[in-house]
C-alpha cells in the first residue's frame, strides 16, 4: 500500500519528480558517455598498437619466445591450423617465418629482420598493404621484397634496386639470396621502420632452407574483451609443443602504458561521480526542504515515522530507477552515433597519429558493460543518497517542521 | 535585495555554492592530475633517457658510423657553457658493436661517457643497482644493464669482450670488466646500452678527444624551444633534436592524454551545468510562494530576472574561491606526498618506463580559463530556471 | 732437451708451430652434431700466419662455392649465388661460425696463444696412453678473449696439443677440445681429428677431420684477396 502511495506522490508533484529524475538521468547519461569514450579510446589505441605487427595472440613452438632462433620453428600442419581456427572467438590466423639476416649492397651491410608472410592472410590481420608508400604489395607466389622506409634509406637504395640477404638458415646452413625491391612500407616506430623487410613465406622458407616451417601464427580475434579466455582455449586445443602468448605477454611495456593511462582516467571518472552525486544530492535536499510542512503534518496526525521514511525512500528508489532506465535508453543512440561518427582530432596530435599510420579518431565503445555498469553505479549512488532524506524523516520534529 | 535573499535560505545557497565550487574543483583537479601524469611520463623520458636536446653531426645518425664526429666541438662547448638556460650537458662517443662472454654474445650500443657529467644529465649513477659505478682505478670498466646481465648470466666483476669497427673500418676488440649493473625504468633500453669511459672507447675507435653526441639538460622544460633556436642559429651544421623528435611514441601518448582530458573537462562542465540547473529549478520551485508574493507586490519581470541572475552571480563568486582553494590544497598535498595507484605492482610498472606515483601539478596557467568557464556555465544554467520563474502567475504561486 | 730446460711457453710455441706452420693448406670435413640432427661440410683452407686465412666450402651443394676471407682485421664473405663480396661487420657476426661450436673468435683468431697468454706447468697427465705436460694458460690483462683460463695437455714426445679445457673466470668449465687420430700429413705428425664439445649442452659437438694438409708451401699475401674469392667459381 505504501508503494502505491509512493507512486501517487510522485505523480502529484510532477515537477519535483521530473527534476530529481532529470538529475539521475543526466548523471547516467554523462557517466555512460564518459565510460564508453574512455573504453573506446583505449581499445582503439590498443588495437592500433597491437595489430600493426604483433597481433593480439601468437602461437609459437614452445620455447621460441625465449630463444628466437630458426631452430625453434615448427612444421606447418593442416590440423594445427584447423584447431586454431576452430577455437571460439578466433577470427583468422596468418603464418610467419621471421629471422635475422644481413642486408647488403656490397658496400653497405645492415642487419635486418626478414619477415616471411602469407600476403593474403596477412592483409586481413595487420593491413600491411595500407602502409605501402611506393611500389606494390607482395603476392604469394611472386618474387621480390618490401623494405621498410628507414632500412631502405640506410642502405641507400630505391624502389626496383636489388639487394642481397645473407644469414644463417635452419640447422646452420647458409642463407643467401638476391631480391628486387618491389615496394616500400612505412612504420611510425623506428624499431620497425629501420629494420624490417617482408617477403612471401615461400621465398623465406627457401632462403632459410626451412621448408614448410614457420616461426609463428599471428591470430586475430573477434571480440577483444575475451582475449584471455581465447588464449586459454587455444592453449587447451593445441598440445604442449606450442606456446600461446597474448600481446600483453609479448609487449608488456606497451600494455603497462595503456593500463596506467586507463587507470588514471578512472580517477577522473570518480571525480565525475562526485559531481553528479552532488547534483542529485542537491535536488534531494531541496525536496526535503520543500516538503517539510507536509511531512511534519503527516507525522503529527499519526503516521509512524518509520512508515513515512519508507515512503520517502520508495519514492526515491522509483525515481532513481526510472531516471537510470531513461538515461541508459537515451545514451544508447548517442554512443552509437559517436561510434559511427567518431570525434576526429586535429592539429599536432593528429600529425602524431598519422605518422604512426593510425587514424586520428576517438571512438566510443559499444560494449554493453559500459551501459550496465554505469547504470548500476549511478543507481547505487542514488540509493545511498536517498538514505539521507530517510535519516531526516526519522529525526523529524513535527512541531518544528510545521512551523512557518 | 539579492544579497539578503541569499542569506535568508542558507541551505539552498550553500548547495549552489558547493556545486559551483565542486565543478571548479573537479575541473582543476582533472587538469592537475593530467598535468602531473604528463610531467611524470615526460620526466622519465627527458631525465633519464634522451635529455632535453641532443646534438649530432648531420650524418652520424644515419648509420652511427664513428667517423662522423662533431666538428668544431670546442666552439660548441664554449657556447653551451655560456648558456644560462643549460643546467648541464654531457659529451659522448658512441658506436655499435658486439659484446661477447663465455655464455654468448649480443649486439649493443656502446656509450663512451664522462662519468661526472653523465650522472647529472642522464642520472646514470642513480640507476646503478649493483656496484659503485666507475672508479679511478681502471680504464676498462663497463656498466651493463640488468636485463642484459640476466640474458647472458653476467655478474659483477665478470669479464667481457667488446668488438667494434674503428674509424679505419677495421675490427677491434677490447676486454672490459663489469663494475656495475644498472636498471632504469626502461628495460628494453637497458638491454641495448652499455657504458664505458669515454677515453677507453675513443682509444679503440681512434677518435681521442672527439665527440659523437652531446646531450643537454635544461634548467626547465619550458626553455626548450628558445634554446634550440639559439643553438641552431649559431651552429647551422649540426643535427639538433628535441626529446619530442627523439621519442615520438611518448609524444603520441602525451597528445592522446591531452585531448582526452579536454573531452573529459567538457563532460564535467556539462555535469556541472545540469547540476546547477537542477538545483536552481528546485530552488525556484521551493520559492514559488515567495516569488508570487514579490510579483504581487509589484516586482516586474525584468527585475525578477535580474534578481535571480544577481543571486546566481553572488553565489558563484563565493563558490569560486572555495573551489580554487580546495583544488589547490588537495593538489599540493598530493604533490608533496604523491598519488599512489595501488592496483598495479610497482615492479611490473617500473620496468616499463614509468613510476607508479603521480605528482599532480596545479595548472596555474589554466585558472583564468577554468574560472571563466565555470562562472559562465553557472550563469547560463540559471537562465532556464529564471525563465520558468518568470512564467509563474502570482495568483497560482500564492495559492500553492 | 730435457723438460726442465724448456719453459711452458716454449712448449706452447712448439705445439702451435706444429699445427700451423708458416702456411698451411688443407682439405677438411666439418661435422656439426646436435641432439636431433647433424650436418657435414667439406672445406678447403689456406692459412698464412695469423693474419690471413681463406676457407672455401666444397660441399654440401647448397653452400658450394661460399668463401670466407680473413685479411688482417677484415672479414669478407663471398656467396656465389649473390655474385657479391660482403664485408662482415663485427656487431652482426653471430657467435657461432656456420652453426658449428666454433666461434668467430676462433676463425678470426685475434689472440695468439704464445704472445697473449702467460704459461706455467701444472703437472703431468696421460691422454690416450701418451704422457703429456699439463700447462695452464692465463690471458694477459689486455687480451680480448672471454676465457678465464685454459688448461692444455701437450704430448711430451711430439708436442701435440691433445686436450684443452676452456674455463670462464669463475672456474666453470665451458668447452673441451679433444684431438686424436694422429697421422703423418706432409711429413708432420699431427692429430687429424678435433672435437669441440660444449659442456652445457647434451649430445652436441663439432668435429673437424683433416683429410689432407700441406705445410709451408709459399702463398703470396695477395692470394688472400677478393678477386681470388671470385675466381674459385
Amino acid at each position: 500500500m505504501l508503494l502505491q502511495l509512493a507512486w501517487k506522490n510522485l505523480w502529484r508533484n510532477s515537477n519535483r519528480t521530473a527534476i530529481t529524475m532529470a538529475a539521475i538521468f543526466f548523471a547516467v547519461l554523462l557517466s555512460v558517455i564518459t565510460s564508453s569514450l574512455k573504453t573506446g579510446i583505449f581499445d582503439n589505441l590498443e588495437k592500433n598498437l597491437v595489430s600493426f605487427y604483433a597481433g593480439y595472440i601468437q602461437v609459437h613452438k614452445n620455447g621460441y619466445w625465449e630463444e628466437q632462433i630458426l631452430d625453434n620453428s615448427f612444421e606447418v600442419a593442416i590440423n594445427n591450423e584447423g584447431k586454431i581456427l576452430s577455437t571460439p572467438n578466433v577470427e583468422s590466423a596468418t603464418p610467419r617465418l621471421e629471422s635475422f639476416a644481413l642486408a647488403s649492397t656490397g658496400n653497405i651491410t645492415k642487419g635486418c629482420m626478414v619477415i616471411g608472410i602469407d600476403p593474403e592472410k596477412e592483409r586481413k590481420i595487420t593491413a600491411l598493404q595500407n602502409r605501402i608508400t611506393q611500389g606494390r604489395f607482395l603476392t604469394a607466389s611472386g618474387e621480390g621484397v618490401i623494405v621498410a622506409e628507414g632500412l631502405l634509406k640506410r642502405l641507400k637504395l630505391k624502389l626496383n634496386d636489388t639487394l642481397v640477404l645473407i644469414g644463417q638458415g635452419y640447422h646452420g646452413t647458409t642463407a643467401a639470396g638476391k631480391y628486387i625491391i618491389i615496394g616500400v612500407v612505412r612504420f611510425g616506430t623506428p624499431a620497425l621502420n629501420d629494420k624490417t623487410l617482408f617477403m612471401s613465406l615461400f621465398q623465406a622458407q627457401d632462403l632459410y632452407s626451412a621448408e614448410n616451417k614457420i616461426t609463428s601464427y599471428v591470430i586475430a580475434i573477434k571480440n577483444t574483451a575475451n582475449l584471455n579466455s581465447t588464449s586459454v582455449a587455444l592453449k587447451n586445443n593445441l598440445n604442449s609443443n606450442f606456446e600461446v602468448m597474448t600481446w600483453g605477454e609479448m609487449m608488456p611495456e606497451i600494455k603497462q602504458h595503456i593500463q596506467t593511462d586507463s587507470n588514471n582516467m578512472q580517477i577522473v571518472q570518480i571525480i565525475l561521480y562526485l559531481l553528479v552525486s552532488f547534483g542529485i544530492f542537491g535536488t534531494l535536499l531541496m525536496m526535503i526542504a520543500e516538503r517539510r510542512f507536509e511531512m511534519g503534518m503527516l507525522v503529527a496526525i499519526g503516521m509512524k515515522k518509520k512508515a513515512l521514511a519508507f515512503l520517502i525512500f520508495m519514492e526515491s528508489i522509483l525515481t532513481v530507477l526510472a531516471g537510470c532506465f531513461l538515461g541508459i535508453l537515451a545514451s544508447i543512440p548517442i554512443v552509437y552515433y559517436l561510434h559511427a561518427y567518431p570525434i576526429r582530432i586535429a592539429g599536432k596530435a593528429a600529425e602524431a597519429y598519422e605518422r604512426f599510420g593510425f587514424e586520428p579518431i576517438f571512438p566510443t565503445s559499444l560494449h554493453p558493460n559500459n551501459f550496465i555498469s554505469q547504470g548500476i553505479i549511478v543507481c547505487i549512488i542514488g540509493f545511498c543518497l536517498s538514505l539521507y532524506p530517510v535519516y531526516r524523516v526519522l529525526r523529524l520534529n513535527p512541531v518544528e517542521a510545521m512551523r512557518r | 535585495m539579492a544579497w539578503r535573499n541569499i542569506w535568508r535560505n542558507k541551505l539552498r545557497s550553500l548547495v549552489i555554492i558547493l556545486s559551483v565550487a565542486l565543478g571548479l574543483f573537479a575541473g582543476l583537479m582533472v587538469l592537475s592530475i593530467y598535468k602531473g601524469m604528463l610531467r611524470g611520463r615526460v620526466r622519465t623520458v627527458i631525465d633519464s633517457e634522451v635529455s632535453h636536446i641532443q646534438i649530432h653531426d648531420s650524418n652520424f645518425k644515419k648509420d652511427y658510423d664513428p667517423i662522423y664526429i662533431i666538428t668544431q666541438s670546442d666552439e660548441l662547448i664554449k657556447a653551451l657553457k655560456k648558456n644560462q638556460d643549460i643546467k648541464s650537458f654531457s659529451v659522448r662517443s658512441i658506436t655499435q658493436g658486439m659484446l661477447s662472454a663465455t655464455t654468448g654474445s649480443a649486439g649493443v650500443q656502446i656509450n663512451g661517457v664522462l662519468p661526472l657529467e653523465e650522472n647529472i644529465v642522464s642520472q646514470l649513477a642513480k640507476k646503478i643497482k649493483i656496484g659503485n659505478g666507475f672508479t679511478d682505478h681502471k680504464k676498462n670498466e663497463i656498466l651493463i644493464g640488468k636485463k642484459l646481465a640476466k640474458k647472458l648470466k653476467l655478474k659483477l666483476g665478470g669479464k667481457i669482450v667488446l668488438t667494434i669497427t674503428d674509424t679505419s673500418a677495421e675490427i677491434v676488440s677490447g676486454v672490459f670488466r663489469i663494475v656495475s649493473i644498472f636498471e632504469s625504468e626502461n628495460a628494453p633500453l637497458d638491454e641495448i646500452n652499455v657504458y664505458v669511459k669515454k677515453d677507453a672507447l675513443d682509444e679503440m675507435l681512434g677518435t681521442t678527444n672527439q665527440i659523437h653526441e652531446i646531450a643537454i639538460r635544461l634548467n626547465s622544460d619550458e626553455l626548450l624551444g628558445a634554446t634550440v633556436q639559439q643553438i641552431q642559429k649559431q651552429f647551422k651544421q649540426y643535427q639538433i633534436e628535441t626529446w619530442e623528435a627523439l621519442s615520438p611514441e611518448t609524444v603520441l601518448m602525451v597528445d592522446t592524454i591531452d585531448i582526452t582530458s579536454y573531452i573529459i573537462i567538457g563532460i564535467i562542465l556539462f555535469a556541472l551545468a545540469f547540476g546547477i540547473i537542477n538545483t536552481m529549478l528546485m530552488a525556484i520551485l521551493e520559492r514559488t510562494k515567495e516569488i508570487g508574493m514579490m510579483m504581487a507586490l509589484g516586482l516586474n519581470k525584468i527585475k525578477l530576472f535580474q534578481l535571480i541572475l544577481l543571486e546566481t552571480i553572488f553565489l558563484t563568486t563565493i563558490g569560486t574561491p572555495l573551489g580554487l582553494g580546495m583544488a589547490w590544497g588537495l593538489t599540493n598535498y598530493y604533490h608533496q606526498n604523491g598519488l599512489h595507484w595501488e592496483s598495479m605492482s610497482k615492479e611490473l610498472m617500473s620496468s616499463f618506463g614509468f613510476s607508479t606515483t603521480i605528482y599532480p601539478e596545479f595548472p596555474f596557467e589554466k585558472i583564468g580559463i577554468s574560472m571563466c568557464f565555470v562562472m559562465l556555465t553557472a550563469i547560463l544554467s540559471c537562465i532556464y530556471p529564471a525563465i520558468k520563474a518568470l512564467h509563474l502567475q502570482p495568483v497560482d504561486a500564492l495559492r500553492k | 732437451m730435457t723438460a726442465q730446460s724448456q719453459t711452458a711457453t716454449d712448449i706452447i710455441k712448439k705445439a702451435d708451430e706444429k699445427m700451423r706452420g708458416n702456411t698451411s693448406q688443407g682439405l677438411l670435413v666439418i661435422k656439426t652434431i646436435r641432439p636431433t640432427w647433424s650436418r657435414e661440410m667439406q672445406v678447403r683452407t689456406w692459412m698464412k700466419g695469423t693474419e690471413y686465412a681463406m676457407i672455401l666450402i666444397e660441399s654440401p651443394v647448397k653452400e658450394k662455392g661460399i668463401v670466407f676471407l680473413k685479411r688482417k682485421k677484415e672479414v669478407w664473405n663471398w656467396v656465389p649465388t649473390l655474385e657479391r663480396a660482403i664485408k662482415l661487420p663485427p656487431s652482426m657476426m653471430t657467435n657461432s661460425w656456420m652453426g658449428t661450436d666454433f666461434t668467430n673468435d676462433d676463425l678470426v683468431k685475434e689472440a695468439s696463444v704464445v704472445e697473449d697468454y702467460t704459461h706455467r706447468f701444472v703437472g703431468d697427465t696421460l691422454i690416450n696412453q701418451k704422457p703429456c705436460y699439463l700447462i695452464e694458460m692465463i690471458p694477459k690483462p689486455n687480451t680480448a678473449v672471454v676465457w678465464g683460463r685454459l688448461v692444455v695437455s701437450i704430448d711430451k714426445k711430439d708436442f701435440l696439443e691433445l686436450y684443452t679445457e676452456f674455463y670462464d673466470e669463475e672456474g666453470v668449465l665451458i668447452n673441451i677440445m679433444r684431438a686424436s687420430e694422429i697421422k703423418i700429413m706432409d711429413g708432420r705428425l699431427i692429430p687429424t681429428r678435433l672435437e669441440m664439445i660444449p659442456m652445457d649442452k647434451k649430445n652436441q659437438k663439432t668435429e673437424i677431420l683433416y683429410k689432407s694438409v700441406l705445410f709451408n708451401r709459399s702463398i703470396e699475401d695477395h692470394y688472400f684477396s677478393i678477386e681470388k674469392m671470385k675466381q674459385f667459381n
